[in-house]
């Protein structure tokens, strides 16, 4: 099928939000050339469990392939145009397999060495969208905290090195309740957005956590702690799977695009926990590593969140991963090995330095704040406008004083 | 009258690239301790080696051997199209099997000894041996779980962890060769601590016993990167850099290959950068970008200029012909060009 066969007819098998987005655009998902309309196809039939930054983000998209000029037009789709793919992929069924084309596309792209050419061609379609329809701007200056070094003894080696160039190393902390300070401060953020914050309306501000999280309920919540079962099953699915002896890593991977959260036990009922179900899932299907280490779903779900809901508020928290075993091992969770201390907080401080990159690719960066603070060690950082890189301070200084100043 | 002795080569590389920024970058020099003070004081060094490759462990490994860029799906067992360089260099001097070997890191490359090419072929192959599957044959039957971290498997894919299989006949072969019972083996594993270092004792072995020409060794630790690890993906450099200076002593230290073995060392690619925001960083090597494509190359032996460096960027494809003027053979196919540095 090419995509000037689209019709109505053609979403029957999407929910209900993305069917009536895809037909009352039909005409323009018809013009697309063949190896753009999967891609766009496949953010738009998870249109139900989108977040609204990526709702609005690909409204504006169709809304701007719908109105640009023509001339215009033709030369931001014609390099897509240029990518013929093999007769196999066009017969696909990618309409209601856009992820099954695309991992077949990536490979055929490998195979006839065009991924430099296909990635230059996205990122300058990226590049000529974000300039015709620019990321809107968060109603405050974002905030990022994350808090690293949970239970850890003190670090073995500096810590910070990517981040202190870009802000101040505080080295006498007091930690007097500093967690219970820093979601207080996320909290007070979220309300004072009004409409637009909590839960299942705005999904603005976040709090991820490697440990049982604190009660936050102001706060949009992940855990690697809450989606233990979850874990458990989607773990058990794929031993099963492999057990067959049937299955290698490509069809693994076609077995995980295919699940939904009702299969390992995450909701799946409508409405806004469908949603954080539906993000749940992706984190531990999509995501490598982060099924067996805390520390890896810490930081890949801080990535994802960033990525997908824009927050203007993000609260990180690392705990201690498990000890690296076989990989068998950690799958079937048959031997548990105790916590890798050292090793995790490692983990933490780069996950820290890549959460900070992350959030800076949002809009209004240079107006965004930043901390990381070293659980029990009497250490942070802070990066925001007024604050000098590349410096430090010994001053006795509580969590709130530095969220003062940051903020 | 003194015979001249046939020139060796022991090819090591890292199937799991390591970033400048954690090796040879400032901040990264603490994990490389036996590359700089040892190594590359020794050797000549690439500082530039650019793969235009797919970017997976085994196909790039296959393109490394044959000097084509292969494009063979990296995850099926399946032969390079291109003849190998260890047919290539059989066939000119007409070896015998034993005198050309592979040491692999995982199940998935056990097609890389020899290619489907009809000229070259089985006939001309390298032996490949597998460790793991050494291993897992000398665990035949038994539930023993202190040698588990010894299997560790594929990495490119985490949440794919094949059994190891094993093949009974051709391991017992090897073992015979290697003058190594598998219970020998097995005892011997249980001292070690990841699946690098049992590949490197099997190297040892290999080069006490058989002294093979040509030996191409790659390792896999640092791909635990994968994992989203940072620092077990630290624990993988740093071993990958004792293994390597390790190497090269048991190189100096055996007469069959003192002072006529040249060594390369190079990683089969690099890893995402931290700025792509295609990628998770070190993650993966899943962009393309710089990079993911560009990495180093250090070669040491007799008539390789000591403490150089050498900053031109040169294609991952160069070293099979490089390899087939020290070891006088024509690789016909290959695309790459020598590297006269070396040479």
């Amino acid at each position: 099928m090419r995509p000037v066969e689209l019709t109505s007819a053609s979403f029957a098998g999407y929910p209900p939000l993305a069917a009536a987005l895809c037909r009352s655009k039909l005409e323009i998902l018809q013009s697309l050339p063949m190896v753009l309309a999967p891609i766009l196809l496949r953010d738009l039939s998870g249109y139900d469990w989108k977040f609204p930054a990526e709702r609005d983000a690909l409204q504006a998209q169709l809304l701007y392939l719908g109105a640009a000029p023509s001339t215009q037009r033709t030369s931001l789709l014609q390099g897509f145009a240029a990518f013929i793919p093999e007769p196999d992929l066009i017969g696909m069924d990618w309409v209601n397999n856009p992820s099954g084309f695309m991992e077949k596309l990536t490979a055929w792209l490998w195979s006839t060495h065009a991924m430099d050419r296909f990635r230059a061609q996205a990122d300058a379609y990226g590049a000529a969208l974000n300039a015709a329809v620019p990321e809107p701007m968060p109603k405050q200056p974002r905030l990022g905290i994350v808090v690293i070094g949970a239970g850890h003894a003190p670090p073995a080696r500096p810590l910070f090195r990517k981040l202190r160039p870009h802000g101040v190393h505080f080295t006498r902390i007091k930690a007097d309740e500093g967690m219970a300070i820093i979601l207080a401060a996320g909290s007070r953020r979220a309300a004072a957005a009004g409409a637009g914050s909590g839960r299942g309306k705005g999904f603005r501000h976040w709090y991820v956590d490697g440990g049982p999280p604190v009660p936050s309920p102001a706060l949009t919540t992940v855990s690697y702690a809450d989606l233990e079962k979850p874990r458990a099953l989607l773990l058990e699915r794929i031993q099963r799977a492999i057990a067959t002896g049937t299955m290698g890593p490509e069809e693994l991977r076609s077995l995980l695009a295919r699940m939904k959260p009702a299969d390992i036990g995450l909701p799946d009922v409508g409405g806004e926990h469908d949603v954080l179900g539906h993000f749940a899932m992706s984190l531990l299907t999509e995501g490598a590593g982060t099924q067996i280490f805390a520390t890896t779903f810490v930081q890949w779900a801080a990535r994802e969140c960033i990525r997908r809901a824009q927050p203007e508020t993000l609260i990180v928290r690392y705990t201690p991963r498990q000890q690296a075993q076989s990989m068998n091992a950690m799958l079937t969770g048959e031997t548990e090995s105790g916590p890798d201390l050292a090793g995790s907080l490692v983990d933490a401080d780069m996950g820290a330095y890549y959460t900070w990159l992350s959030l800076r690719r949002l809009s209004a960066s240079a107006d965004m704040r930043f901390l990381v603070w070293l659980e029990g060690q009497g250490q942070a950082i802070a990066i925001g406008p007024g604050l000098p890189g590349g410096t430090s301070s010994d001053s006795a200084m509580t969590i709130a004083k530095v969220l003062e100043l940051i903020t | 009258m003194q015979v001249a002795r046939k020139p060796k080569v022991v090819v090591v590389t890292f199937g799991g690239g390591a970033r400048d920024e954690e090796t040879f970058a400032p901040d990264g020099q603490e994990n490389i301790p036996h590359m700089l003070g040892e190594l590359i004081p020794q050797g000549t060094f690439y500082t530039q080696v650019v793969n235009h490759g797919i970017l997976g462990h085994y196909v790039a490994t296959a393109s490394l051997a044959t000097g084509v860029y292969e494009s063979l799906n990296n995850f099926a067992s399946i032969a390079p199209a291109h003849p190998t360089v260890f047919e290539y260099y059989r066939r000119a001097h007409q070896r015998p099997a034993e005198d050309a070997w592979v040491i692999a890191p995982s199940n998935g490359f056990n097609r890389i000894g020899g290619s489907s090419d009809r000229e070259f072929g089985p006939n001309f192959a390298a032996q490949v041996v597998l460790p793991k599957q050494l291993l897992a044959a000398s665990l035949s039957g038994s539930s023993e779980t202190d040698y588990l971290h010894l299997l560790r498997d594929n990495y490119e894919t985490p949440l794919f962890a094949p059994t190891i299989s094993s093949q009974g006949e051709s391991l017992q072969r090897t073992a015979e060769l290697l003058k190594l019972s598998l219970a020998d083996f097995k005892a011997h594993a249980g001292t070690l601590t990841s699946p690098d270092e049992l590949s490197v004792f099997i190297a040892r072995r290999l080069m006490t016993e058989v002294a093979p020409s040509l030996l191409w060794l790659t390792l896999h630790d640092i791909d635990i990167a994968h994992s989203g690890a940072f620092s077990l993906y630290l624990d993988g450099i740093r071993r990958s850099d004792r293994l390597c200076a390790e190497i090269w002593r048991t190189i100096q230290s055996l007469p069959e290959y003192k002072d006529q073995t040249t060594m390369f060392i190079m990683p089969d690619f690099g890893r995402d950068g931290d700025t792509n925001p295609a990628g998770n960083g070190f993650q993966h090597h899943r962009t393309g970008d710089a990079l993911s494509r560009t990495t180093w190359m250090l070669s040491l032996g007799p008539g390789v200029r000591q403490n150089a460096v050498v900053e031109r960027p040169v294609d991952s494809l160069d070293l099979v012909p490089t390899l087939g003027k020290l070891m006088n053979f024509n690789p016909s196919a290959a695309a790459g060009r020598p590297l006269v540095e070396v040479l």
